[in-house]
């Protein structure tokens, strides 16, 4: 008998013991969990006939467009934006590369700085350009962005020739986005 | 509030399996014939107080436990989550399961069979979660040539109602055997198992990088989830749904019970082997094919300018094809073992009459094995137990589980009968009753029973 009340005893203390150990739950607002994704983006494999007009006359200046809506999902996240560019070029000629986001309207609203200088028969360079936090927010309103090479006129006078010239000015990027997921 | 909504999750990913270690073959209990159909009551006849007579919860998350997180010790939240992730096993999963015993009766008939029968609604959900996804939340795809793979995602999620019949028959004295048909009303069902595929990047030759979707194969079924007919999910619909206004299925349990000598007893049982026909408001998701970006070659010119986005996502969309189905699914619903060998001893002593009861050990000791074999996972679950009658009104046992969220559960049941009264309560993982933010599972079952003996 006695070991039955001590057993009941027993139990019901165990079933009573439940307890916690401190716990802080506003730790969450210190949460930063930073994550980073790579993504490739543009490549360019340009070659003489790129800066040549119908009448094989030189191009100053070549655009392209790319239309990229952005969702703006991940706009509370979004930390950082680096963009990694790696150009080489065998053309006796300088170039600058600019990138430049528009609007719906096509109107410009950022210009990555620094604008790239790829130098006469360079071989690969390696560019980083970033966009800090507080440019973010252009990025959600772009929707192209927009692709100039500039070509100057060589200071010797040089022109390019469809046929005879195989220089090549080749381009690859990626972007490194960086993101702080801090509310969960 | 969204402080609120992560406490509450991480109490339900303090979740359950469908492991009863402790209910099962307790106490000549009325549920213990939900557990095993062959197992052996003596009353007469019982009835389950409505809604009352089964509550049962469980739950689990093998990852790591509210605590790991939350502990208040000086250390940055941001340093215990990454200690967290890293510990974080290929899989992890989280698994809820609960039930609500809506009525539940038995009685003994002239060929001495014992016919019990009840309905009750169910709620299942069970997730595997890939570290490979959380690596690639938590870190990012930086990791060049990583493979982050979906191969071990899977989930089902299950709200269903189950009407049961069930008999228990004694063949001599040594064998007792039960069968429990079952007829399922699936309020909602869905399902992804055997997903393949993963997502990399390489170095790439025509630009920094290439990345791949290599090899996906996604499957998702759902029944009672997207409506087509303007129904709408609200309490109404539930109720009728519940109620074999579902998807209806069929099952079956089978169990024994073996008295392999006077005091060695082995039981076993098989649960809802069956299936739910998914019929109405069916969709279902297939996601296949393999993709490669090496990004956007530009071509400069402007007399032809393309469409570089809209060429892109038509060359996704080519190579990763989403279909949606609606054709009729058949899910299974996870089987359940049950074994148990014990060894009973200690004759219970009148005190008044001065005679040992020749019929009744008091003492009970034993193994159980409990498993789920299904196709989203499969789980194994070792238990050791004593049970002891305490006096005439109280019986308890205890049990000592090894499963996947931990190797130190204890477990604890209670049981009283005080005339035809009868109420029992059975919790597990007790000895983190200490600290309950630290738990990785917990389960309890709880209800109240009128049981009328036989007088003879």
């Amino acid at each position: 008998m006695k070991i039955t009340k001590f057993t009941l005893v027993a139990l019901i203390i165990l079933f009573f013991q439940g307890c916690t150990k401190d716990v802080d739950f506003n730790q969450l607002d210190d949460v930063n969990i930073h994550s980073t994704f790579i993504a490739t983006l543009i490549y360019l494999n340009l070659t003489a006939p790129d800066f040549l007009d119908d009448s094989n006359k030189e191009i100053r200046v070549t655009n392209d467009f790319i239309e990229l809506p952005i969702s703006d999902d991940s706009k509370p996240y979004l930390e950082k934006i680096e963009f990694t560019v790696i150009t080489e070029n065998t053309f006796n000629r300088n170039f600058r590369l600019s990138i430049t986001f528009y609007d719906e309207f096509r109107q410009p609203i950022y210009v990555l700085q620094p604008i790239i200088n790829i130098s006469e028969s360079s071989p690969e360079m390696t560019t980083v350009i970033e966009i800090p936090k507080q440019d973010i927010p252009f990025i959600y309103d772009t929707e192209y962005f927009g692709f100039d090479i500039f070509f100057p006129i060589s200071t010797d006078g040089s022109t390019i020739f469809i046929n005879d010239d195989t220089s090549t000015f080749n381009l690859k990027s990626s972007a490194k986005l960086f993101f702080n997921h801090n509310e969960i | 509030m969204r402080k609120l909504s992560f406490f509450i999750f991480l109490l339900y990913a303090i979740g359950y399996t469908q492991n009863k270690q402790v209910l099962y073959d307790f106490a000549g209990l009325p549920q213990t014939l939900l557990l095993n159909p062959g197992a052996e009551v003596n009353q007469k006849f019982h009835i389950g107080m409505p809604l009352l007579s089964q509550l049962s919860v469980q739950g689990g998350f093998t990852g790591f436990s509210t605590y790991d997180i939350f502990v208040d010790n000086g250390i940055d939240i941001n340093d215990k989550i990454k200690k967290a992730v890293n510990n974080f096993g290929k899989t992890e999963f989280v698994a809820i399961n609960q039930q609500l015993e809506v009525f539940n009766g038995g009685l003994r008939l002239k060929n001495n069979n014992y016919l019990s029968f009840g309905y009750y609604q169910e709620f299942d959900f069970l997730a595997k979660i890939p570290r490979d996804l959380v690596d690639l939340y938590y870190d990012g795809n930086t990791d060049i040539n990583r493979h982050y793979s979906i191969n071990k995602l899977a989930f089902r999620a299950e709200l269903l109602g189950v009407f049961h019949v069930g008999m228990s028959k004694k063949i001599n004295e040594k064998w007792n055997v039960g069968a429990r048909a079952k007829i399922y009303s699936s309020v909602f069902n869905a399902s992804s198992k055997s997903n393949t595929g993963s997502f990399f990047t390489e170095d790439g030759n025509q630009n920094i990088y290439k990345q791949h979707l290599d090899n996906i194969g996604f499957l998702m079924q759902t029944s009672g989830i997207f409506f087509e007919n303007g129904e709408e999910f609200d309490a109404s619909y539930v109720k009728s749904k519940l109620l074999f206004g579902g998807n209806l299925g069929l099952g079956i349990d089978v169990g024994f019970t073996h008295h392999y000598s006077k005091q060695w007893t082995i039981t076993g049982s098989i649960l809802d082997l069956g299936f739910v026909n998914n019929t109405k408001n069916v969709r279902s998701y297939r996601l296949k094919g393999d993709y490669e970006l090496e990004g956007l070659q530009l071509n400069f010119d402007l007399n032809n300018p393309e469409n570089y986005w809209t060429d892109l996502k038509n060359e996704f969309d080519d190579s990763i094809v989403l279909d949606t189905v609606y054709k009729s699914y058949i899910s299974f619903r996870p089987v359940k073992l049950n074994g148990a060998a014990s060894y009973s001893f200690g004759q219970k002593y009148d005190d008044c009459r001065f005679l040992i009861d020749q019929g009744l050990y008091v003492n009970k000791m034993g193994f159980q094995l409990f498993s789920t074999v299904g196709a989203v996972h499969s789980y194994l679950a070792a238990t050791l137990f004593y049970e002891r009658r305490l006096s005439k009104y109280f019986q308890t046992k205890i049990t000592y589980t090894a499963d996947p969220y931990s190797f130190t559960n204890i477990g604890l049941g209670l049981s009283t009968q005080i005339g035809i009264f009868n109420a029992y309560f059975t919790a597990d993982n007790l000895l983190s009753l200490s600290n309950i933010y630290d738990m990785k599972s917990a389960s309890f079952q709880l209800g109240i029973n009128f049981i009328f003996k036989d007088k003879n």
